[in-house]
């Protein structure tokens, strides 16, 4: 049995709280593609530590108001 | 210029340059001699060995990660297939026939499963299936209505032209169709795709005296972008959402 850590984010509500900040406009700012912030939105894909960092940065926000673990479910 | 649209222009030239060898080495190997094969080799496997070398630093860490993960399906996919021909080969005894057609298959098995992975995991399973879909369809198109209209006496029979032309759009329709339903109706269209897969696997497999290497790498090449578009749509949770 094993607890598994499913990250959720909130990239794509604070972004579109900033009404300029297109999801390539965020990318060229941290440095990314645009298919990058298309998968961690989506929950695709969890960022490495320095690129949350970045998005965080980027969209005026911390990275713990951005990121969060579930820590609730667990496997059988 | 900032670093990132160097980058994107740095991305763009590499696929383009590696691109251009496999098209290149495809036609001439196809048409010229088969040693142009190695062009192929240059341009689907140079870019990951500088990457890997650290001397190509044009991807960020999702694009890597897709790609390193697609790399590690290719290995699972290729040593399961290898392992299999390698079993046939001690059934069957020694090779008979062009044993390079057995390289080949592994090579194509190899390279269809890590690009099919790559842009699956990058673009998602419904743009990937579109895409895919779209880009065979195309090919087959070109092949097919060449050949109609090359082979066509429309001033004798026009009748005959039309109906020709629709046997045409009917053959090419398993592709564009799907294409276009993947993002509606990704379930549906999965269900749909595995369908035509088994399909044409019944047709290949029943058509012609083909050697066994022969039928397995059109079966490959023809039967990958079905299937794997079919099992990726059924596993769709929900319709591909809009961009921001």
């Amino acid at each position: 049995m094993s607890p598994r850590h499913e990250v959720r984010n909130d990239v794509r509500r604070h972004r579109r709280q900033l009404p300029e900040l297109t999801q390539q406009a965020l990318a060229d700012r941290v440095g990314v593609t645009r298919q990058t912030i298309v998968s961690i939105e989506r929950g695709q894909y969890n960022p490495s530590v320095g690129l949350a960092l970045r998005i965080a940065s980027a969209l005026g926000v911390s990275v713990e108001v951005l990121f969060q673990v579930d820590e609730g479910q667990v496997d059988e | 210029m900032n670093e990132l649209s160097l980058r994107s222009l740095f991305t763009s030239r590499v696929a383009l340059i590696a691109g251009l060898l496999v098209v290149s080495g495809v036609v001439l190997y196809v048409l010229v001699s088969k040693p142009f094969l190695v062009l192929i080799g240059l341009g689907a496997f140079g870019p990951g060995i500088f990457r890997e070398l650290g001397w190509l630093r044009d991807q960020d860490e999702f694009q890597v990660q897709t790609t390193r993960r697609a790399g590690y399906h290719a290995y699972l996919t290729g040593g399961l297939v290898t392992v299999l021909v390698l079993s046939l080969m001690e059934v069957r005894g020694p090779l008979t026939g062009d044993a390079s057609e057995w390289i080949l298959l592994v090579l194509v098995v190899l390279w269809m499963t890590w690009l099919f992975s790559s842009v699956m995991a990058f673009w998602g399973a419904p743009r990937t299936a579109a895409r895919v879909l779209s880009t065979f369809g195309l090919f087959w198109a070109v092949f097919v209505f060449t050949d109609l209209i090359s082979s066509a006496d429309i001033g004798g029979d026009p009748m005959g032209f039309v109906l020709r032309i629709a046997a045409g759009c009917a053959a090419v329709a398993p592709f564009f169709v799907p294409a276009f339903t993947a993002a509606r109706w990704p379930r549906a269209t999965g269900a749909g795709l595995l369908v035509v897969a088994l399909a044409l696997a019944v047709l290949l497999a029943s058509g012609g005296n083909l050697p066994l290497a022969t039928q397995l790498l059109t079966m490959t090449l023809l039967l990958v972008p079905f299937a794997g578009s079919g099992i990726a749509l059924l596993k769709t949770d929900h319709p591909h959402p809009g961009r921001g």
